[in-house]
């Protein structure tokens, strides 16, 4: 199946059956990746919001300076660090299962840091006026966050949000640091093997096919928004 | 209509004495006393910058006064302590006051993500408890008399600036308020479109409606407003019938204002 130009060593290398295979594995973790960052950091970004539009003065400075720190580090020394940190910093042996859970909070309390900016920004676009008028009508502050002003702003981040969410599909590919035997660790370790490009080629293509599932529902939620405009 | 009025039980629906307030170093309103009683029209004019947005500010509780008492009816929103400064009530009265009033914005701040209809039954279901089903009937006769029958499913992004701001009072009215004010109602609008929202104003009027509103339109002020208070610099400089005020202002800074606009 694989042409023989993709393969120095010709026809001796594995089946594209067993390749498929082993990156299916890839991409059930890739999967398993994504979901458990999405499902911590869509609500820990709300409290990073709130926390950075705090009126207290030391919460708002310490969200300021966790965004700062987790948007101006790469994510793959981050998840170094909260994978090696607990030792060098500690002396703590963590278990073998370590990785995995380094991996998740390093996902999502980085991407908490993006979703929460993009949640400010989102909040902060709602002209006062929409407050007032609720608040002259005598809705609660809870009433008017959730009925008056999130549905707005949900419509106004969905783009910034997709643009986000499309990225974390490629950024699990990082956690091939750790050793998790993602996608993109299965892709890289098999093409070493058949000293071949194709295992990168079809990576990348059910790296696309992925996005492009999610682009999907995305223009789908973004049609339901579109019945009214401001 | 005045006569009308007079012969009504006056009752004082708002009363607000020695208002004061400052921004920084800027005193906005510099002791402003004013009676709206039930079945009133009363107009507050003047320059841009005078007073009039932060006074009704103050009224409808988006700002609070620095000095000086308001209540509605009987109930004190916030009375003058010892040193002065005004003491408000607590959540209880404040919320308690904001079933008094209503307000009509300038530029109309209708929720762009609700049918016209949710815009003015989802308060009633949200804040008064109201079962949807009978809010949303309360709704649709208001927006019918507001000559928006057949609106209730568009959004309000579908409609003409007028027909927004009809959508807006007939929000506010469906809270049954004692006093709605209105804060430059048209000044975000065509002529043809104020001429449609000030002719729906002079019908609330004729009902009774206890109206505040600050205008610059003067014509509807004189022919609408029973009362009319002229602001200036934070205080009220000249204040009497409307008419009276509009067509023979007796201080000085009223006539060279009210010139501006009579002359066309």
């Amino acid at each position: 199946m694989a042409p023989a130009a993709f393969s120095r060593e010709g026809g001796c290398g594995l089946g594209f059956d067993v390749m498929m295979g082993l990156l299916g594995e890839g991409l059930l973790l890739t999967t398993q990746i994504f979901f458990v960052t999405l499902i911590g950091s869509l609500p820990l970004g709300v409290l990073v919001a709130l926390a950075r539009m705090s009126r207290f003065k030391p919460l708002a400075l310490f969200a300021k300076f966790y965004i700062s720190i987790l948007r101006g580090t790469p994510l793959m020394l981050q998840l170094m660090a909260i994978m090696f940190g607990p030792y060098y910093l500690f002396g703590l042996q963590m278990g073998p299962d370590w990785k995995f859970w380094a991996c998740d909070i390093g996902f999502i309390l980085n991407y908490a840091a993006y979703f929460g900016e993009i949640y400010r920004s989102g909040i902060q676009s709602i002209p006062r006026g929409q407050y007032e008028a609720a608040e002259v009508l005598g809705y609660t502050r809870t009433q008017t966050f959730m009925k008056i002003v999130l549905p707005q702003v949900i419509k106004r981040i969905l783009p910034a949000m997709g643009n986000e969410i499309i990225t974390l599909v490629k950024d699990t590919s990082l956690a091939f640091v750790l050793g998790i035997a993602e996608m993109f660790s299965q892709a890289k370790a098999l093409a070493a093997r058949e000293v071949s490009m194709i295992p990168y080629a079809l990576a990348a293509l059910i790296y696309w096919v992925f996005c492009l599932v999610i682009e999907f529902i995305l223009n789908r939620v973004e049609k339901r928004m579109d019945y009214y405009h401001d | 209509m005045t006569d009308m009025a007079e012969r009504n039980a006056q009752k004082p629906v708002v009363t607000l004495t020695d208002a004061r307030k400052s921004f920084g170093d800027n005193q906005v309103l510099k002791g402003i006393s004013l009676e709206v009683c039930t079945g009133d029209v009363l107009a507050i004019i003047g320059p841009s910058g005078g007073g009039k947005s932060t006074l009704l500010r103050c009224l409808t509780l988006l700002d609070r006064l620095d000095g000086g008492s308001l209540s509605y009816g009987s109930l004190a929103v916030c009375a003058e302590g010892a040193s002065g400064a005004a003491v408000y009530g607590g959540k209880e009265v404040i919320k308690e006051a904001k079933t008094r009033f209503g307000l009509v914005f300038q530029d109309f701040n209708l929720f762009p993500h609700y049918t016209v209809l949710k815009n003015v039954a989802d308060p009633l279901v949200s804040v008064l408890k109201m079962p949807k089903e009978e809010a949303d009937v309360r709704g649709r006769e208001l927006l019918a008399k507001m000559g928006l029958d057949g609106k209730e499913d568009m959004v309000p992004c579908e409609l003409s600036g007028g027909q927004q701001q009809r959508v807006a009072i007939a929000r506010a009215l469906a809270m049954n308020p004692q006093v709605l004010y209105f804060d430059e109602p048209t000044s975000a609008l065509d002529p043809e479109l104020t001429r449609e929202v000030l002719r729906v104003i002079r019908e609330l009027a004729a009902e009774h409606m206890t109206m505040v509103i600050v205008t610059h339109e003067m014509a509807f002020a004189r022919d609408v407003a029973d009362k009319l208070i002229f602001m200036d610099g934070g205080a009220v400089v000249e204040r009497g019938r409307a008419s009276q005020v509009i067509e023979s202002p007796q201080h000085e800074r009223t006539r060279a204002f009210l010139s501006g606009y009579l002359s066309d």
